[in-house]
């Protein structure tokens, strides 16, 4: 998104900037006190916030401004639909400006970027969210960089040509194809021109004329027909070769790709750009491809013949074409809102549906069947009028377009007939033009589809364009370092956000030795999950430095990092296979005594035998039912089986009943034991073995030490202690 | 460092405290304007600088049950108030203006044009604060009517339209809107 958009001269006159003073961020918004919507800048520069306003364009522009440095914080608050600027000046808060959502991501940064100059602290904020809408037509986005409409359509057409790339003989193959079945079309009526006249009409021709004519026409059609089916059958075939590929690559680059791109997008939108997105470009190379070129060579032919029978009657008969066209858009265009409407009437009767026989146990606990009967008939009441209705329409309406699209035939069949009763043209004559002007018409209710079906090919092939063409944030450096990790860990002045108005984690300052084990305390959504992100590496930090045994975690390789970090996550996520391959996931090439080691050492080995099918035992979705702890065994034998240097202890016994968790404690401490550890818990009784324990609270570390230290303190963590203890007991 | 002392005591009453309904009334609260731009009160024998002023029902009743809260990110009720009318003319003038500055939905007065293209809808309307264009998604939960006669628009960007009554709209108007409702 653009912070800092270019001011016209006038702008920067009235700002009065010093001459040492630069512009950092510029943007609009939209609403000047309570009322009114005329566009408003609000300006930060390196020592000022400015807001900058007129009622109409004919006026000056009037400035407010404050000093940053008076400033304690600047935020950006959320309202209900709109949202404001904030400012805190000796201790009270102050309203800058307001502006409806359309401006408040971009203002949320500008903000931000203001706090850190008035903080005094280094960087400036960069928004990588993609504009909503085209700066240039202003029309949606729909979720690209580019507009599919603007920028787009050029360069998606070479894109289209990169992709039929290797497949051009193919097109070649397709496209002579096209032009043969296009020759066929056209000439048979020029066959049916000679026999009529030179046979028929003459009456000159014996049978053996009649069995020539009507072999030729079969022949004709039999080739028509075939190369039609050909050109189909490749374009078919051309379609899903190349979503196939699309559809390869998108997915190698979705796991290329930094968790910051897949994050900012619902797991839902990625699916869809793989799925149906790569679809939609099938189904134009099978459905619209492949008839679009014919259709328009067709026409084009049978227009040229048609101007050489005879140019005064093609201009009668195609002066309608417009109207015609334009009435078949209409027609269609109205079909398309009546059966859209159906569309939604029939959704929302499902989803009330739904929506009943899914709660009917509160339906009926509450007596509300009655209520709920008559509701459901209202919907469908609904449904069914408006489909009445549209079924009437279509019935009356259809036939009565297919007697307009054959308008053309009529006025040249009544010019031509007078042409042939004068001489001046031939039956035959007569009968092949009124077949193409036949040709002419019948595709027009097919083209008025064709901008539609070209924009939304365009359109798909820009969000896929989107992710292919995006770069990892997260890359390896060159040459990075390979080294068995020891295992300390420094976080040295770290701060880290998700969006860079946002900060998580800031100014963290953290030293863990080798083998320590480290408990991450805090309330949710206080960072402790992200601080693990950035030890995976998940995520870059915005300012400071990770480092892992003196290295900075940017300069190790990202495969060895990852090679020698083990997860326990409390979502156990396990792959459909067999709990043998699940185990040895992260290493294929152990050994079988190696796994079974390993999950014995994870308390998962007895209960692994007493399946049926022991390791060969078949999870994930559809397989066998393993209990929560029974997974999360399986995960800490994965992770024992990798021996990593790193372990990671997310929640990992939260939600177990107490045999299990026992169990996992034990595993668990055989596997900590040597290793630096990070566990985030809940349950604060899993940390007692923590060497130190840090508490996350605002953003920052607020204490640090052993359970003992920080009970004796009596600060945030003895409150949580006593909090559960006592929540305890109120539960026996 | 924060003080924490965990006690069971206080976190009873707390929750005491949070079922009570307070009710701030012209003789027990005292509003100001500050120099910022809000509100602050008196109630109590406590000073706020700066309070946040909530609607409890938004859509079906915006005058009555106003919910006074405190301005940070907890934002804890300190009462509330049953009806604006009922407090004094200029507190009551000053905590509208408040929540004139919390809430923003336009109303659609005249609906001048709708185009739909690819999936998004483009409304040209006239509102109470002047015209406005603004794109929905077709499909999914842009429109959502709330009686026979009043419909709630949300815009791609999270904006809220409110059109009160689409039979005070020319026929004409309503056939463009036909499609949404």
């Amino acid at each position: 998104m653009e912070l800092k958009y270019a001011l016209d001269e006038e702008q920067k006159a009235a700002l009065g900037l010093k001459e040492t003073e630069k512009i950092a961020y510029a943007v609009p918004f939209d609403l000047v006190h309570e009322q009114g919507t005329e566009k408003s800048w609000l300006v930060v520069t390196g020592d000022r916030l400015i807001v900058m306003e007129r009622e109409n364009a004919s006026e000056a522009w009037k400035c407010r401004q404050w000093f940053l440095a008076d400033f304690q914080e600047v935020k950006c608050e959320h309202q209900v639909h709109c949202g404001i600027v904030t400012v805190r000046r000796n201790g009270q808060w102050e309203l800058v400006c307001r502006f409806s959502m359309r401006h408040i991501t971009r203002i949320s940064y500008v903000a931000r970027g203001a706090d850190l100059i008035a903080k005094g602290e280094p960087g400036t904020v960069q928004s990588h969210e993609y504009e909503r809408y085209c700066p240039r037509c202003g029309r949606a986005m729909p979720g690209t960089s580019k507009c599919p409409h603007c920028d787009g359509k050029r360069v998606m057409l070479r894109k289209f040509w990169d992709l039929c790339q290797g497949y051009q003989w193919k097109l070649l193959a397709i496209s002579l194809l096209m032009v043969v079945s296009s020759l066929m079309s056209i000439g048979m009526p020029l066959v049916q021109q000679r026999f009529i006249d030179n046979v028929l009409v003459d009456k000159s021709g014996d049978m053996q004329d009649v069995v020539a004519f009507i072999l030729t026409l079969l022949g004709m059609t039999v080739i028509l027909i075939s190369v039609n089916a050909l050109r189909d059958w490749w374009c078919s075939k051309l379609g899903a070769m190349i979503s196939l590929s699309l559809r390869r690559r998108l997915y190698n680059k979705i796991q290329l790709l930094s968790m910051s791109f897949i994050n900012k997008r619902k797991p839902g939108a990625l699916m869809n750009r793989v799925a149906s997105d790569t679809r939609q470009i099938r189904q134009f190379m099978e459905e619209v491809f492949g008839g679009m070129v014919s259709t328009l060579v067709t026409m084009a032919g049978a227009l040229i013949f048609m101007l050489i029978l005879s140019w005064k009657m093609t201009l009668y008969s195609t002066v309608l074409i417009v109207a015609v066209f334009a009435l078949t858009k209409i027609f269609w265009h109205h079909i398309h809102k009546i059966f859209h409407m159906q569309w939604i009437k029939d959704d929302k009767m499902r989803s009330g549906l739904q929506d009943v026989i899914s709660g009917m146990r509160v339906v009926k606990a509450f007596g509300r069947e009655q209520y709920e009967t008559e509701r459901f008939a209202g919907l469908t009441d609904e449904f069914a009028r408006v489909q009445k209705k549209n079924e009437v329409f279509w019935a009356i309406f259809y036939p009565i377009l297919t007697f307009i699209m054959g308008i053309g035939s009529y006025v040249a069949i009544y010019f031509g007939g007078l042409d042939v009763l004068d001489g001046t043209m031939t039956t035959g004559e007569l009968v092949q033009f009124v077949t193409y002007t036949g040709f002419l018409y019948g595709p027009l209710g097919w083209m008025t589809h064709l901008p539609r079906s070209v924009m939304q090919m365009f359109t798909s092939l820009n969000r896929i364009y989107d992710v292919l063409d995006e770069e990892p944030e997260i890359q390896n450096i060159e040459d990075p370092k390979e080294f068995r990790i020891h295992g300390d860990i420094r976080f040295d002045d770290i701060s880290f956000g998700y969006n860079s108005y946002e900060p998580v984690l800031e100014h963290m300052t953290l030293d863990v030795k080798q083998g320590e084990m480290i408990g991450l305390v805090g309330a949710s959504g206080t960072g402790k999950s992200t601080l693990i992100n950035l030890i995976m590496r998940l995520f870059d930090v915005d300012r400071g430095m990770i480092s892992i045994d003196g290295v900075n975690i940017k300069d190790i390789s990202k495969e060895s990092l990852h090679g020698q970090i083990g997860v326990v996550l409390q979502e156990t996520f396990l792959f459909s296979g067999s709990i043998l391959n699940n185990i040895r996931f992260a290493r294929p090439d152990a050994s079988m005594e190696e796994i079974i080691r390993a999950a014995k050492a994870a308390n998962a080995h007895d209960f692994i035998c007493k399946t049926p099918d022991g390791y060969n035992t078949y999870v994930g979705e559809h397989g066998y039912n393993l209990s929560g702890g029974e997974r999360q065994r399986i995960a800490i034998a994965r992770a024992i089986l990798n021996d990593p240097r790193l372990l990671i202890l997310d929640e990992a016994t939260s939600a177990l009943d107490t045999e299990s968790e026992y169990l996992i404690q034990q595993a668990l401490e055989r596997l900590t034991a040597g290793r630096t550890t990070f566990a985030i818990a809940h349950r604060l009784s899993t940390l007692r073995n923590a060497d130190r324990i840090v508490v996350i609270d605002g953003h920052h570390i607020a204490e640090v030490g052993s359970h003992n230290e920080l009970l004796e303190r009596k600060g945030i963590y003895y409150g949580l202690v006593q909090a559960q203890l006592e929540m305890a007991k109120i539960a026996e | 460092m924060q003080e924490f002392e965990f006690n069971e005591e206080e976190l009873k009453a707390e929750s005491e405290q949070l079922q009570q309904i307070r009710y701030l009334t012209k003789e027990n609260a005292v509003f100001a304007r500050t120099e910022g731009g809000f509100v602050s009160l008196e109630y109590d024998g406590k000073k706020y600088d700066r309070v946040g002023v909530y609607r409890m029902f938004p859509i079906s009743d915006p005058e009555h049950y106003i919910s006074i809260r405190e301005a940070d990110e907890k934002a804890k009720e300190i009462g509330m108030i049953v009806d604006l009318e009922k407090m004094p003319k200029d507190t009551a003038e000053m905590l509208r203006e408040q929540l004139r500055l919390r809430y923003f939905t336009p109303q659609i007065e005249k609906i001048m044009d709708i185009k739909d293209e690819y999936g998004y809808a483009y409304f040209h309307v006239l509102t109470n604060f002047g015209a406005c264009r603004f794109t929905i998604h077709m499909g999914g939960d842009s429109v959502v009517s709330l009686s026979d006669s009043r419909v709630m628009l949300t815009d791609l960007d999270g904006n809220r339209f409110e059109i009160p009554d689409i039979y005070r709209l020319t026929v004409g108007e309503r056939k463009k809107l036909d499609l949404f409702i």
